[in-house]
């Protein structure tokens, strides 16, 4: 294992590193702006309408006379300064008032005395959206205050025995003017000597006249400067769409020497903090989580960002400028050295993002411990979202967490760390370890080409991994889905609880099931339904039909138990209705896939799964999907009268669904003529009615057609022509359904034709499919001596023989059988005779076939 | 010997093994027939990079008759891709003679991706564990732009059972946006109508067929792989000789021919380039250039013809045991055992008045020789494998023909055998 670059401070530097900071930071209230300036009309990213806010740079000659002043009497100083002021109360007192706040708003723990005592209370504006919250968390709690006087709030910390030592957890943090919410993305101060750091402008000078204004301002996608509009020579009316480039980048690219305009005397350049960010003079991290420490300061926890030149890879070519990677290094720093937020996005609301200087890209997640790079899921988030639902539903009506739980899980995440590579990464127990380790060196180039062709957008669209935005064609049947889960739900007791969708492969069954779940969960989020269970089972993906219990218990409960108690675990929550927990009144829909594999051969399983809905108590819902139709017929009379009468069937497609299909997934890609998706879904429809096959199909078909379109560009130029036309979709089909068999035998050597021949022959003469290697052999020695061939032996023959079977062009017995072996076209004498009659080695094979 | 000459016999002996080593390197050989736009190599490899590059899934089966080159071209294209994008491939091979089994297949799967990612694996993971760790891989890779490749050799062998492999491999492919490729290798030219219709309907019927190489294509091959490279540490002029020489023997007809007749019986490149090898080796290192006669003399050693073979190191008592039982099938008893043969075999000598006569333990090894040589069989398989040699029914392996055949050109048949078959023959007709 690499040993970690530590590159950031390890945790205990921290604060001392930064208070100095902190100090030497102070601005008035008023000049902390708006963090996202408001554009008046949607501009590309690129353009930037500078907010009002004129007086944000405020020199600071004070602060960098101090610079060379030592870090702690720069404090005190500070602190002097701060005591000074009247309008701050006594920390020890807003450490009290605060605590009192946090507790009004959260549990009724010791609010009596404090509430008294404080004698303003902070305003709470976010209320009405903590509220809406389903989960009721932990409300967010606002704290204005801004802690600074360290030496005092040790003090503090004695003098009120009666706060608890424990920390407090938030979800949203106001602090110093900035409210900071978990996930944020901020910027964390890194050096505390720069005295360019002190400045933070959040808007930046016209590289050319060094004044801001409320005039839009043009981004250069190279040097990322700002210019005014008109201040360029020639001046631009207005911000052109595509990539733009100022003069001197351009100039420098054409490889003139050029020097930027130098700022005029007197006034400095300051810097914009995205400035000092990439170039490695700020932090980004996000925020994790929150918390007051017991001692009254402010600490959250983060998770740095990196900037591409500090990775071992280096800043590749590829590298977007405002590029910078998610890590997995975490670290607890004082809410101090927080400077402001800023806007981290994933690549495709980057693309949309058209405001403001502090939005970055952030595609990869950098491991700093294995040096390597992955992409970002957006599953994942979506998924972490979820996660935070729940932790925070835990600690809601006690928002204190104890020091030796943190110190716990701490200790826990380490001896994860080191005990990683312990644990062996396939044992499901510990939920996949080790997957840090896989990640690439470096971000392969082709990976980042975003510039697609229409054909390449289109194969990438008819993926089926892709998950299509609309479900067309089968609307009727989502309704049903819906009604039948919604009424079963609402628990009528005479009402249906179980559903059997029938219909051939590749008509949607799964699909059009999860859609119909995806928007029952919305509608749940919303609030109009009640909250249940969803579990999602595929029967061929079971070892055993047995298993089926273990694992509806492990969704349900998350606990592991083997088949035979969880079977009689789940008997207890559905028949009996036993224990009335919380959990065990929501409703639990179980779908399962491929229902027919849990066929057993005493039909237990399915009788068991599907009895378990007909008791009241149980709230059981089951979906089952099958591909045959009468599968509830084809079961015990017990099982199949549960099964019910509720069916659905999915019907194969007809051509026009299957090109409703085709072409709503190519909305807006322009890379297929009309005629040949008509093609392709008449060609598929009257086949099987598979959609995968016919999007299959046109994937191949487009393959095809950038094949060709670039075996001919080279010598012509075709600009327009990067369509799919029907030869591509013909090419494909056959393809698709070439016969191998044919083509083998056409390539066949000469005794594999005779070999045939003489099969077609033997069966033509004795009308008997099969027959035997002594009976064909002398059929193949007297064709060969009538026609003039050398026979070639028996040896020789009955290799020929075995290889044929290997192919299962014939099927044979082995071939130690010898004289024996029984022997017996696979295929039928007309595709044989097809396929040898114009032989050109052996003309006369023709007369026999 | 000359001064000249030992360097000239040095400089043949260093030829030789250059291409007995390239005769043995499938690399070489298929490299060779693979640069045509054309060939399986390249559409192979399109489906792989594009697999790699647009981060899409992809299934193809590679079908052909043995020996045709479908794990040589795999394995070339594999070669050349790690090369090409290297630390951006896993590859995961399973073979159906070893893993048809769907839980062992998971559970290699499984080892195989700890391996390549350097994780701990355990053996003690369930089936499901292993199938979720293969699932969870598959999402990680992709998302570090890492293509994992699963190469299915005697894909025809998984086809067997509930083919829960397939499906979860297949399905897997369909649902997450990994970058995964299964290729299914088989001789089988139906191994895709074997798929059960749920796996077929996620297949993406993607068959590549490969066919054994035009003639044309095999005598280039041919001297591409004979030929001598002329800037090397071979003497030039004597590499250009040598491929001169060469040259005339390949347009000679009378080599086309004997190639004809090799590929003929064999037709795989394989087997060609043995039998190449065999021709080569046989080159005589004083003159250091190859000749017809090399090629000629090969041949033989190519078309065995292994039951004329073991027909002629019989003994004679053996031969008179096949001819007795000839007899009795041309009598048409269908099932007769050793006891009966022995009958027979005394009626015969009885008959013919044969020179000798032997005993029944000596017969008894004779015929357990004939069992062992394939020539005669049990006909009830292993059903009694318990009962005595002498009851069990045995049939002849031969046919009539062969067996004339092979005592026609017997060296000390003795003509009572000759006759005997001879005299039945005409008895039937």
């Amino acid at each position: 294992m690499p040993s970690p670059r530590l590159f950031k401070p390890s945790v205990n530097q921290w604060p001392i590193a930064l208070e100095g900071l902190g100090y030497g930071m102070t601005h008035s209230p008023a000049s902390i702006a708006p963090h996202t300036p408001r554009t008046a009309t949607p501009l590309r990213r690129s353009a930037r309408r500078l907010h009002l806010a004129l007086d944000v740079v405020e020199e600071k000659a004070t602060i960098s006379e101090e610079s060379n002043v030592s870090k702690r009497s720069r404090s005190n100083a500070k602190e002097q300064g701060i005591s000074a002021t009247p309008s701050k109360v006594n920390p020890a007192k807003t450490n009290r008032t605060r605590e009192a706040c946090d507790s009004t708003k959260k549990t009724r723990r010791k609010i009596d005395k404090e509430l008294k005592e404080a004698s303003f209370t902070p305003v709470s504006p976010d209320q009405s959206e903590s509220k809406r919250r389903k989960t009721g968390r932990n409300e967010p709690a606002k704290v204005i205050t801004r802690v600074r006087v360290k030496d005092q709030e040790g003090e503090a910390k004695k003098k009120c025995r009666d706060v608890p030592k424990k920390k407090v957890f938030y979800r949203v943090l106001v602090y110093d003017g900035g409210k900071f919410g978990i996930g944020d993305d901020v910027y964390v101060k890194r050096r505390e000597d720069a005295s360019s750091d002190d400045e933070d402008p959040e808007v930046e000078d016209c590289m050319i006249c060094f004044r801001v204004g409320t005039t839009i301002m043009i981004e250069c996608d190279d040097c990322l400067g700002g210019f005014h509009l008109k201040c360029l020579k020639p001046p631009l009316k207005e911000v052109p769409e595509g990539e733009w480039i100022c003069e001197f980048c351009e100039a420098k690219k054409m490889g003139k020497e050029i020097e930027f305009p130098k700022p005029p005397d007197g006034r400095k350049r300051t810097r914009t903090a995205r400035e000092k960010l990439l170039s490695g003079d700020l932090w980004a991290a996000r925020i994790e989580s929150l918390w007051r420490e017991a001692d009254g300061t402010f600490w959250c926890r983060v998770r740095w960002y990196i900037i591409p030149e500090e990775t071992t890879a280096g800043r590749q070519p590829h590298n977007l400028k405002r590029e910078i990677y998610l890590t997995n290094h975490l670290s607890d720093i004082e809410m101090e050295s927080v400077i402001r937020q800023c806007s981290v996005k994933n690549p495709k609301e980057y693309a949309k993002a058209n405001e403001g200087d502090d939005v970055f890209m952030c595609e990869y997640e950098y491991d700093i411990h294995w040096h390597s790079f992955k992409r970002l899921s957006e599953i994942e988030k979506n998924a972490g979202e979820d996660d935070n639902d729940e932790d925070w539903e835990i600690p809601k009506d006690a928002v204190l967490e104890s020091d030796e739980d943190m110190d716990y899980d701490e200790e826990r995440e380490k001896s994860l760390q080191t005990r990683a590579t312990e644990i062996a990464a396939n044992s499901g127990k510990a939920k996949f370890f080790g997957f840090q380790k896989i990640g690439t060196k470096r971000i392969p180039e082709h990976a980042r080409s975003h510039a697609q062709t229409e054909l390449e957008r289109a194969k990438a669209t008819l993926l089926l991994a892709t998950l299509p935005n609309s479900l067309p064609c089968r609307e009727k049947e989502m309704n049903e889905i819906t009604t039948f889960i919604k009424g079963a739900i609402h628990g009528d007791q005479c009402s249906e609880r179980c559903l059997y969708i029938h219909g051939v492969p590749g008509t949607g069954k799964t699909m059009t099931v999860l859609a119909a779940m995806r928007n029952l969960k919305s509608q749940v989020d919303d609030g109009i339904l009640k909250p249940y269970c969803f579990v999602d089972v595929n029967g061929l993906k079971l070892a055993s039909p047995e298993n089926i219990y273990k694992v509806i218990y492990e969704a349900l409960t998350g606990h592991r138990v083997n088949w035979k108690k969880a079977l009689q675990l789940l008997n207890e929550r559905f028949t009996d209705g036993a224990r009335n927990g919380k959990e065990h009144d929501r409703p639990c829909i179980l779908f399962i896939d491929e229902l027919d594999l849990l066929v057993t051969r005493n039909q237990s399983v399915l009788y068991n799964i599907l009895h378990w809905p007909t008791k009241s108590s149980s709230k059981l819902i089951v979906i089952g999907i099958a591909n045959t139709m009468d599968l509830p017929e084809k079961l015990l009379p017990k099982i199949s009268s549960r099964m019910g009468i509720h069916r659905l069937c999915f019907g194969p497609y007809n051509y026009q669904q299957l090109q409703e299909i085709i072409c709503s997934r190519l909305n807006g890609i322009d890379a297929f003529e009309k005629q040949a998706i008509e093609f392709a879904s008449r060609k598929v429809a009257a086949m099987s009615g598979d959609a995968r096959r016919a999007l299959e199909m046109c994937r191949r078909a487009a393959e095809i057609a950038g094949y060709r379109i670039k075996s001919t560009s080279e010598s012509v130029s075709l600009g327009d022509k990067a369509r799919v036309v029907m030869g591509d979709i013909d090419a494909a089909i056959q393809e698709m359904f070439q016969q191998p068999h044919i083509q083998v035998m056409k390539s066949g050597s000469r005794l594999c034709k005779i070999f045939l021949t003489a099969m077609v022959h033997e069966q033509h003469k004795t009308g008997m499919a099969e027959t035997t290697f002594e009976e064909l052999a002398a059929t193949v020695s007297r064709l060969c001596t009538s026609n003039g061939e050398a026979f070639p032996g028996w040896d020789a023959l009955i290799r020929v023989g075995c290889m044929l079977g290997e192919c299962r062009i014939i099927l044979c017995e082995p071939g130690s059988k010898h004289r024996l072996q029984k022997l017996q076209l696979n295929f039928s004498t007309d595709d044989i005779s097809f396929a040898l009659k114009d032989s050109s080695v052996l003309p006369w094979l023709a007369k026999y076939l | 010997m000359s001064f000249g000459k030992m360097a000239a016999n040095g400089a043949a002996i260093e030829s030789l093994n250059l291409i007995r080593g390239r005769l043995c390197n499938s690399d070489f050989i298929f490299r060779f027939l693979c640069e045509s736009p054309d060939s399986n190599y390249s559409k192979l490899k399109f489906i792989f990079s594009s697999s790699i590059t647009e981060a899409c899934n992809n299934s193809v089966l590679l079908l052909g008759p043995r020996g045709s080159g479908k794990a040589a071209v795999l394995e070339l294209v594999i070669g050349d891709l790690l090369k090409e994008y290297p630390d951006m491939i896993t590859v995961v091979r399973l073979n159906g003679l070893l893993h048809s089994d769907d839980t062992s297949a998971f559970k290699a799967i499984a080892k195989q991706l700890c391996i390549e990612h350097q994780l701990l694996f355990s053996k003690m993971a369930s089936s499901d564990d292993n199938t979720q760790f293969m699932l969870a891989m598959l999402r990680e890779c992709g998302l570090a732009h890492k293509t994992v490749v699963f190469v299915l050799d005697e894909f025809d062998l998984f086809t067997q059972g509930k083919q829960r492999l397939l499906y979860a491999l297949l399905d897997a492919l369909q649902s997450i946006s990994s970058q995964a490729v299964v290729i299914g290798v088989s001789c089988r030219l139906d191994a895709d109508q074997l798929l059960e219709k749920r796996v077929k309907s996620r297949f993406s019927h993607r068959k590549l067929l490969f066919l054994p190489p035009s003639k044309d294509d095999l005598l280039k091959l041919m001297e591409h792989a004979l030929s001598l490279p002329i800037d090397s540490s071979i003497p030039q002029d004597y590499a250009v000789e040598f491929n001169a020489r060469l040259h005339t023997i390949v347009v000679d007809r009378q080599f086309q021919e004997i190639i004809d007749s090799c590929w003929e019986s064999y037709p795989t490149i394989r087997h060609l380039m043995k039998f190449l090898f065999c021709a080569v080796s046989s080159l005589d290192l004083d003159s250091g250039y190859l000749s017809l006669e090399n090629f000629k003399t090969a041949l033989p050693s190519m078309q065995r013809q292994p039951k004329m073979e073991s027909l002629r190191d019989c003994s004679i008592l053996e031969l008179y045991i096949l001819v007795c039982m000839k007899r009795l099938e041309v009598k048409e008893q269908n099932s007769y055992s050793f006891n009966a043969v022995m009958k027979e075999y005394k009626m015969v000598h009885d008959s013919f008045h044969t020179s000798d006569y032997y005993g029944q333990n000596i017969c008894l090894r004779a015929f357990q020789h004939l069992l062992q040589c394939g020539l005669i069989g049990f006909t009830d398989g292993r059903v009694g494998h318990n009962q005595a040699i002498d009851f069990r029914p045995v049939k002849l392996l031969i046919s009539v023909s062969e067996l004339t055949h092979g005592l026609k050109f017997y060296n000390s048949c003795p003509v009572h055998a000759h006759s005997i078959i001879q005299y039945q023959l005409s008895d039937d007709t």
